[in-house]
């Protein structure tokens, strides 16, 4: 079992391609209503790529946040400032609280949206240097945070895709060790050009709608969103009066240490990092309810994850989905995004749906297809693993 | 904590614009003029192969050489954690990808180039290199990058996870980076933009002798003045340290940010390390090092002081970064004391 103090969730915000806030998300989760679709937003050639963007247009997102037109700011920062609103305002935090405030982000491509558009002008002249600014991932933190007031620390993990599962392990550490009484924690990204080439290049993007643990899957449609969690001291919580809306009892962080972009066969580092968390926890297999998979619909981490929860869950196997075949991959968002979808889970009681699976695979999982639970929700398990093999799972737990 | 329990920096290691893998410079620093200067880097070849060298950029190679060469000097293998800093990551290949996306088009780019672009390589290759399946991060907030690293092992430590920790920070540039890290005003007047790599080892056992203790830490984002107090006494208990390590590097605006130092410990030696090393967004790791190169050799040495006379640092010697007069952070490391420990 874990050392020192519980850790709370009071508050929680969510953007991605099913919903602009948790109600939007929610009813989309409730309906099967996926938010993967042909490119809007995102300029680029390679348009046959359906993705789930974010249905808002920058601007917007600056006019439902009051920002300036001319203000430089990223689309990852202003998608982490809307789920950010949405968080402080359920923790009801205001400005004079967040100097007690830490904030933990996840975010890989920071200001790349950015930068790949006005490369050009940043190597041959002076117009966009403010945009030069907004390129490195800190950066993009200190916007979000800035437009609420004065964090008292601020810091930016990147570990791929699994930045914001990361940053939520780190914020939950800062309050177990009395470092923080409240950390907001979480992650944002935008689809960017570079990284949708990127993934190209690896020959892991799906031409069609991405069907995670199917036999005939054939990669990944890329998402986009942001979603933060408030992590608080039970003391803190209450002191002030606010009720947590799930716990977060378990976390754990462990390195598959085979392949920068390929997990292993065996999925050592998720078998490695889910049972870290239950051990953390102080449950066994039998007491996981639910688990949002990593289910990316790659051919190599859908085996590896298969791989892994049986090696753990064996015979005691609960409900597995991913919903990556409704919102896309957030990529350094999914640990975040995914953990919001866990806590609507656990409050409204049904389970996500993996929405587009027919086939089952060789030895793989075999989804949940029913939004119906067998048996109340009690412990979920969501999976975060990112390239490098930075592997990393919490355990979300309601509050009766 | 009992001094038993204490975590202390077991060996550290770099490649920089000095001499790499040496401490050399606290004899006879190299010394730089201009505007960009690239590290000078090792012989790869005693810590990788020739076939990896060719597939890893040199952040990736200079990482892999500091933190193999940190876990052998401090008899590690296996470290319970791999928590690493960087700024902007391996901008080589970022700028290569990007480079060819924006000019030639959407085709035919390269996924390696794509790959070491992702900050978190680093920490995935050590643990990939070492087979450490333990904790694995990695940070980026600008020149706090490296802090923020050594932040989360110090949590690791404090709430009992690990007994081993090994912490870097490295960042690479390029002539292009070089020039955007002056157009951000990453990098200022007067100050020259280098590289770095840094690993340090960090354990709570009594495996080996120990360059320092690290006391504590604390990073505060915009604090006043009082905030800046309170954490000082909380770091320091009252007792002043020999001196103090600051990021002044001769920039006025830069080293403004340092003057409440001179009134929150008056008579205290202010000491610098940016003169030697370079400003980059891993150069705190610098800092850091030369202050555990200092506390292991019980002198600081005159190159680091402003009246250029030596130091003996047997009260500790406080550690202070400041990144655009908004992120602070603070650290306490001592010498190991005799016949302890």
């Amino acid at each position: 079992m874990a050392q020192g103090r519980s850790v709370l969730i009071t508050g929680c915000g969510i953007i991605c391609a099913i919903g602009n806030s948790k109600d939007e998300v929610l009813s989309s989760l409730m309906s099967n209503r996926t938010g993967i679709g042909p490119l809007k937003y995102l300029r680029t050639t390679h348009t046959e790529f359906p993705v789930g963007e974010v249905k808002m247009s920058d601007n917007d997102m600056e006019q439902a946040m009051g920002i300036e037109i001319g203000t430089p700011v990223t689309r990852t920062a202003l998608m982490g400032m809307i789920a950010m609103h949405e968080a402080l305002g359920e923790a009801g935090l205001g400005r004079e609280d967040l100097k007690k405030c830490s904030f933990v982000n996840g975010t890989t491509v920071g200001g790349m949206d950015k930068s790949e558009q006005f490369y050009t002008d940043f190597i041959d002249n002076d117009t966009r240097n403010e945009y030069i600014k907004t390129h490195d991932c800190g950066s993009c933190s200190e916007m979000i945070a800035d437009r609420f007031g004065r964090f008292r620390y601020i810091t930016t993990i990147s570990t791929a895709c699994s930045s914001a599962a990361n940053a939520v392990e780190l914020g939950a550490d800062m309050i177990r060790s009395g470092e923080a009484d409240i950390v907001v924690a979480g992650g944002s990204e935008c689809i960017t050009k570079f990284h949708l080439n990127g993934f190209n290049s690896l020959m892991i993007l799906d031409r069609g709608q991405c069907r995670p643990f199917d036999a005939e899957r054939a990669g990944l449609n890329l998402g986009e969103g942001a979603a933060y969690l408030v992590l608080e001291s039970a003391e803190s919580a209450a002191r002030r009066g606010v009720k947590p809306v799930a716990l977060l009892s378990g976390y754990g962080n462990a390195c598959d240490a085979f392949h920068q972009t390929a997990s292993s066969p065996d999925g050592e580092g998720a078998y490695l990092a889910m049972s870290k968390a239950l051990a953390d926890a102080g449950l066994k297999p039998e007491d996981i309810d639910y688990i949002n998979a990593h289910g990316t619909g790659t051919p190599n981490n859908d085996v590896s994850e298969s791989q892994a929860m049986k090696r753990l869950f064996g015979n005691a196997m609960p409900p597995v989905s991913s919903t990556k075949s409704l919102t896309g991959h957030t990529t350094s968002a999914s640990g975040s995004v995914e953990a919001v979808i866990c806590i609507l889970a656990l409050r409204h009681g049904f389970v996500p749906v993996n929405y587009a699976w027919a086939n089952p695979m060789d030895d793989g999982i075999v989804p949940n297809m029913e939004l119906n639970p067998q048996r109340k929700l009690h412990h979920i398990l969501c999976n975060s693993f990112g390239f490098g093999g930075n592997d990393s799972s919490v355990i979300l737990t309601a509050t009766d | 904590m009992v001094q038993g329990n204490k975590v202390k920096i077991l060996s550290a290691k770099q490649i920089s614009i000095q001499n790499p893998l040496s401490e050399e410079w606290m004899e006879s620093p190299l010394e730089y003029s201009g505007s960009y200067v690239p590290a000078i880097d090792p012989e790869f070849r005693q810590f990788i192969s020739a076939g990896d060298a060719r597939r890893m950029g040199k952040l990736l190679k200079r990482a892999l050489a500091t933190s193999l060469s940190a876990l052998k000097d401090g008899g590690i293998e296996n470290p319970d954690a791999i928590i690493t800093g960087t700024g902007f990551g391996s901008v080589e290949n970022t700028e290569l990808f990007l480079d060819a996306m924006v000019r030639e088009g959407e085709q035919m780019l390269k996924p390696t180039q794509f790959m070491q672009s992702t900050h978190n390589t680093a920490s995935s290759l050590i643990g990939i290199h070492t087979h450490s399946h333990g904790y694995n991060s990695t940070y980026t907030q600008k020149g706090m990058s490296f802090d923020c690293a050594l932040y989360d092992a110090w949590l690791q430590f404090s709430l009992g996870k690990i007994k081993t920790a090994l912490v870097g920070s490295h960042d690479e540039m390029t002539p292009v980076f070089a020039g955007f890290m002056r157009k951000a005003d990453h990098v200022k007047a007067g100050e020259i933009c280098s590289e770095a790599a840094v690993s340090v080892l960090m354990g709570t056992g009594q495996e080996t002798p120990a360059y320092c203790t690290m006391d504590g830490m604390v990073i505060l984002n915009r604090p006043d003045e009082d905030e800046l107090a309170r954490a000082v006494l909380s770091l320091t208990d009252g007792n002043a340290p020999s001196a103090i390590m600051t990021g002044v590097s001769g920039n006025a605006e830069n080293d403004s940010w340092y003057s409440f130092l001179g009134r929150l410990l008056p008579e205290i030696p202010l000491l610098r390390y940016k003169h030697l090393f370079g400003v980059n967004f891993s150069s705190s790791a610098l800092g850091f090092y030369t202050v555990a190169c200092c506390l292991k050799k019980r002198l600081i040495p005159a190159c680091l002081t402003k009246d250029g006379n030596t130091i003996n640092p047997s009260g500790g010697i406080l550690l202070v970064n400041i990144v655009e007069d908004r992120h602070y952070s603070l650290s306490l490391l001592k010498p190991i004391l005799c016949g302890g420990l």
